[in-house]
């Protein structure tokens, strides 16, 4: 299912980083990302109060997450609409399907969803004979190329418009110059009939306001209002944690969202969807369905991932991440890359997931500067590195070396002592007070950073002497 | 399959297991929200001007184009200009009721191809056939129930004589709008869909309300902005000072 994983996370990481067409991408597009996003806020100077506030409704929310869910099951029943429950990625997938199979669907037109990526919907669908078809550009470049999504709203971040014409005229034989206006161009062509012949309409929802049984899609490209109004029929998979009590709320989360994600003021379509087609509207969809999905979010309702629950998939985590800057998305081997993308891994898939993805984070903290409700990213992605430990599923090496670690550092004399012994034993490797290189399996630190040398007189051998001093 | 009872029961055996513990607070609902919307449009009905202006400002930032003309009976004289500026000749738009001007029939006579949405339900053959024309349309025009002046953005709300692919379909879109429509702030919006959430929704309202803020864009290739991927390439919106008559706000 995550075909990335066949190599393990340090050569998938290297290999990022020895791509120099990846390095330049990610560069450019995370810098831009982080200035549009710093302009937008720069123009707001209540945002960090509406910040504030979106965090506050997200807890509220989640303390009565029931009440909501209910509410809002019951507004979209009132309105004709049909909800379906999906404990796992399995279930959803198959109430998707019989959707599918009901309506005689052949092909489904999708607009871009992280939820219906996190399930793998497009294989199933495949299988089962509905073709699927992404209609966001980034998603329908990269199922054109058979690969994932390498950010949460930039999905092909990674390619560069010279490899999107290349595939361009491979797969749809559209010879092209690499232009990103000629290529929208074409991606518009392509797509147009589909959207017009589709049976069946897929989509996420960014939010679904319980008291009025709206669901939210916020998009830029159109492919969103297509998706939820041409088809006969329209599904939208969402997580349990995305319900909002009231339209006063949205109205906080939008203030926020798309300044958070592309700098944006707001996105250019936000569509409120209030159940099918309705009497004399002579569009929109006969069936609406809603799938309410679980698949690991409801056991952190009391679990060490609450605040994961509050996160909008804005992205701006991953732009100002030191670690996604360099490696980007595809490294980190699951569908949600990133600072936050590595809590959601571990929500969905159990933390031995992440027994190597809980370190690749220099917990600076820039994450939960970025992110619009203020997630305290790093302090669970410690708590996340205690667990992966006591589960004993952490590599071996890492256990060995800090095992030994406690163990010295409750022997006051012993550690005293090999302080001494470090001291003779670093002088080959000390350059300019600092270590740069260790043999053997001490190498796996400095491989990436230096490492302090043993001060010529340690903290203890001073803090005596000033005794001896002060005694005199 | 998950029935609703399982799936809660599980909801609710964890919410046990964790007494609220972060600072929580809902954001503050208006009680009577159509009161309170009334209030802010008399309140509102003093500064249009200046909203306008920023309405201008703001939709210009995101690339789209304002027109302000005196009369409603301008409006055609407006979108004509725009069509023919750009060589466009298939026009649909929605019918007058809705709308609050007719634009079909002077375009008609200056030679465009102009369709005219239905105002009441039609049979599902004749609902193929007219989004077809809205497919094949260069321009549509639609109304528009709110203008916020703080983003740009247009509030296209779908129902009887409303079609939705007017406004998403052509690869220009002209929206029509008047003073009474602008409000300042996405949170006075959080005021206007309270009011119009309370209470049983009048019949000529459908399923669909879009925001649109500007044209349909993307930057996924390289974050080069690019206008136009599968919404329209151009949005105008066109303000009328008066005598614009549109049949709704039940």
């Amino acid at each position: 299912m995550e075909p990335e994983l066949a190599t393990p996370f340090r050569e998938r990481a290297g290999r990022a980083l020895d791509d120099r067409f990846l390095q330049e991408a990610l560069t450019v597009a995370t810098t831009k990302f982080i200035t549009l996003r710093r302009e937008a806020f720069a123009e707001l100077p209540e945002g960090d109060a509406l910040r504030d506030q979106a965090r506050a409704i997200k807890e509220a929310t989640l303390q009565r997450l029931d009440y909501w869910l209910e509410r809002l099951i019951e507004r979209i029943e009132s309105r004709g609409g049909h909800v379906h429950y999906a404990t796992s990625a399995d279930e959803a997938r198959r109430v998707v399907l019989d959707i599918a199979r009901r309506t005689g669907a052949r092909m489904a037109v999708k607009s871009k969803s992280m939820a219906t990526e996190e399930i793998h919907l497009n294989d199933a669908l495949q299988a089962a004979g509905v073709t699927p078809v992404e209609t966001d550009l980034g998603e329908y470049i990269i199922q054109l190329a058979h690969e994932r999504p390498s950010h949460i709203i930039a999905p092909a971040i990674h390619k560069t418009k010279g490899q999107v014409a290349e595939l361009f005229a491979r797969e749809l034989g559209r010879e092209t110059e690499p232009d990103p206006e000629v290529l929208t161009r074409i991606a518009r062509a392509e797509l147009r009939q589909k959207f017009l012949d589709a049976d069946l309409g897929i989509s996420g929802a960014n939010f679904a306001v319980a008291e009025t049984g709206t669901v939210v899609l916020v998009t830029n490209e159109g492919n969103g209002r297509m998706v939820t109004s041409l088809p006969r029929v329209h599904v939208a998979v969402m997580g349990v944690e995305k319900v909002i009590p009231s339209m006063t709320d949205l109205a906080v989360f939008l203030a926020i969202l798309a300044k958070s994600a592309t700098g944006q003021k707001l996105s250019v379509y936000t569509s409120l969807v209030n159940g099918p087609r309705r009497g004399g509207e002579p569009e929109g969809p006969e069936e609406l369905h809603l799938v309410l999905l679980d698949n690991g979010r409801v056991r952190q309702i009391a679990g060490p991932l609450r605040e994961a629950l509050n996160c909008l998939r804005c992205g701006a985590c991953l732009n100002v991440c030191p670690v996604y800057r360099q490696i980007g998305g595809h490294a980190y081997g699951y569908t949600y890359p990133g600072p936050i993308g590595i809590l959601l891994t571990a929500m969905l898939n159990g933390p031995a997931a992440v027994k190597d993805l809980a370190h690749a984070s220099s917990l600076c903290g820039a994450c939960m500067d970025a992110c619009p409700v203020r997630i305290d990213i790093p302090k669970m992605l410690i708590e996340l590195r205690r667990e992966v430990d006591q589960q004993g599923i952490a590599p071996w090496p890492e256990r060995a070396v800090f095992g030994a670690f406690a163990w010295l550092l409750q022997r006051p004399r012993l550690y005293r002592l090999s302080a001494r012994l470090g001291r003779l034993l670093q002088r080959p490797f000390v350059r300019g007070g600092r270590i740069r290189w260790l043999p053997g399996l001490f190498g796996e630190w400095t491989r990436t950073r230096d490492l302090p040398a043993v001060a010529r007189r340690t903290f203890h051998e001073r803090w005596a002497a000033l005794e001896r001093e002060a005694r005199r | 399959m998950t029935t609703k009872a399982e799936f809660f029961d599980r909801i609710r055996a964890e919410m046990a297991r964790t007494p609220g513990r972060a600072p929580s607070a809902l954001a503050a609902r208006p009680v009577r929200p159509r009161e309170g919307l009334d209030v802010l449009r008399r309140e509102l009905s003093e500064r249009w001007r200046e909203n306008l202006d920023r309405f201008q400002h703001e939709l210009e930032r995101v690339g789209g184009v304002l027109h302000r003309v005196a009369e409603a009976g301008e409006v055609p004289d407006v979108v004509a200009q725009i069509a023919a500026e750009r060589g466009m000749h298939r026009v649909v738009t929605w019918p007058r009721d809705t709308l609050g001007v007719d634009v079909a029939a002077p375009l008609i006579t200056r030679g465009f191809d102009a369709a005219v949405m239905p105002g009441t339900e039609v049979a599902a053959a004749e609902r193929a056939r007219l989004r077809g024309l809205a497919a094949a349309a260069d321009l549509g025009v639609t109304g528009a129930e709110v203008a916020i002046a703080e983003t740009g953005t247009l509030v296209v709300v779908s129902g009887a004589g409303r079609p939705r692919s007017t406004s998403l379909l052509p690869a220009c879109h002209v929206a029509v709008f008047e003073r009474d429509v602008l409000v300042e702030s996405l949170v006075q919006m959080g005021l206007v869909l309270e009011a119009w959430h309370e209470g049983a929704e009048p019949s000529w309202r459908g399923a669909a309300i879009n925001f649109i803020t500007g044209p349909s864009r993307t930057a996924d290739i390289e974050l080069t902005l690019t206008r136009g991927v599968h919404g329209p390439k151009e949005v105008h919106a066109v303000f009328v000072e008066r005598g614009l008559s549109v049949a709704r706000r039940a």
